[in-house]
């Protein structure tokens, strides 16, 4: 059920992000995906650990996409971690914050400061994995890419 | 050569795909390739998210500046994709510059979605976000409202020219008000659900991806700006909300 809601959340960030058709719907598979990836650790009670590899798949589900879709993988990822950002951990840290429980105001913001972290060394890793596979193919696989369009808007 | 417009071009090219929300990475190396599509070795492209310098030389020697500031950037992927396109087919086909001039104005003035479709999608973050964390269908309703609101707040202080961290407080504030309210007379409504979700809207979740891929690709400076840019937003929001949690606390005693 949260994997619904996350996608519907997606689905409606990509519309504030101006973006279109098969790439939005896409994008927000993403966001469902790392959430039923979290959930389905679940049994670990490491939320944590959770969040690193949802992360990572998500991650690993964008750069995918994006080379089979040849579009940015920024598109994918940006709408896709969305659902993992702690929005709640940040609220929470703010209001232990205001009404002075000081000790409860360290323990979650250090939580979710540890949140993320993780979710940045989630896309560091999968990110600079990429960039080893496929940089110095990259070019070249765009060549040939260049190529093969036969639509052309200069003629 | 027409070198004087391959610089003006490359630094326009660069400015619409930083405007728009891409990496610094990704412009950069769109800039490098531009130049390397049309036969100049010696480019140089240096950019951070508020700034762009390109500069090659001649072959006789002569160097060729151009620099761009970008005061206001926004997030809109379709023009990212498009401008990403095209940096593509000038690769490829190598046209003259008045096509890719006319081509970038096409693309920077691609349609937005209307105002109002604007504050809708705001509502719908909101509304998805609430039953995410956890609320009900009846929380959903009024994180609908708050996300709603969010928008105007933000158009009508825009229209002023207020500093951008002011805007993400009284957005915040404005949207935490009426959970708060909405809370208030009906003491139902799980009120942190609702704040949360609409506060999705505003929290720089863009601003944390962004800055690791640019960290990762070596760009240090735009990867730091960016971590600054979303610390400062994200306590801009904590600020709002929590002026609006202390307030309606002090005079309703909720």
């Amino acid at each position: 059920m949260a994997c619904l809601w996350s996608f519907f959340a997606c689905v409606a960030f990509g519309l504030v992000y101006n973006m279109r058709g098969k790439t939005l719907l896409l994008a927000s598979l993403g966001g469902s995906l790392g959430w039923f990836v979290y959930l389905l650790l679940n049994f670990t009670n490491n939320d944590i650990f959770q969040f690193f590899v949802a992360t990572i798949a998500t991650a690993v589900y964008s750069e995918v996409m994006a080379r089979v879709m040849k579009k940015p993988a920024i598109e994918f990822q940006i709408v896709a971690l969305l659902p993992m950002v702690p929005g709640g951990g940040i609220f929470y840290t703010m209001e232990y914050c205001v009404i002075g429980n000081n000790e409860m105001f360290l323990k979650t913001g250090l939580h979710t400061l540890g949140i993320a972290g993780a979710l940045a060394m989630g896309i560091l890793l999968v990110s600079s994995l990429f960039r080893i596979g496929s940089h110095p193919q990259g070019i070249k696989t765009e060549a040939c890419s260049c190529t093969e369009r036969k639509k052309d808007i200069w003629h | 050569m027409n070198y004087d417009r391959l610089v003006n071009t490359a630094a326009d090219m660069g400015n619409l795909l930083i405007e728009n929300g891409a990496e610094i990475s990704r412009a950069e190396e769109s800039m490098r390739r531009f130049f390397s599509a049309y036969g100049v070795s010696n480019g140089e492209v240096f950019a951070i998210p508020t700034f762009i310098s390109v500069s090659i030389s001649t072959p006789d020697g002569r160097p060729i500046t151009a620099i761009r500031r970008i005061p206001v950037r926004q997030i809109n992927m379709d023009r990212v994709e498009c401008a990403n396109d095209l940096c593509r087919r000038i690769c490829r086909t190598k046209p003259d510059f008045d096509t890719i001039e006319r081509e970038m104005k096409r693309i920077s003035s691609l349609p937005t979605l209307p105002f109002w479709a604007q504050a809708v999608a705001f509502a719908l973050v909101a509304a998805a976000f609430t039953m995410f964390y956890g609320g009900t269908a009846a929380d959903a309703c009024v994180a609908f409202l708050c996300g709603a609101a969010i928008k105007p707040v933000w158009r009508l202080l825009e229209h002023f020219h207020v500093n951008q961290f002011f805007i993400y407080i009284a957005a915040s504030f404005v949207s935490a008000v009426i959970a708060i309210i909405f809370a208030y007379f009906y003491a139902w409504l799980n009120y942190d659900k609702i704040i949360i979700g609409a506060l999705m809207n505003l929290v720089p979740g863009i601003a944390i991806t962004d800055f690791m891929r640019d960290i990762i690709a070596g760009d240090m400076i735009a990867g730091i700006l960016r971590f600054v840019e979303s610390i400062l937003v994200a306590a801009a929001i904590a600020i709002g909300a929590g002026i609006a949690l202390i307030a309606i606390r002090t005079f309703m005693g909720v």
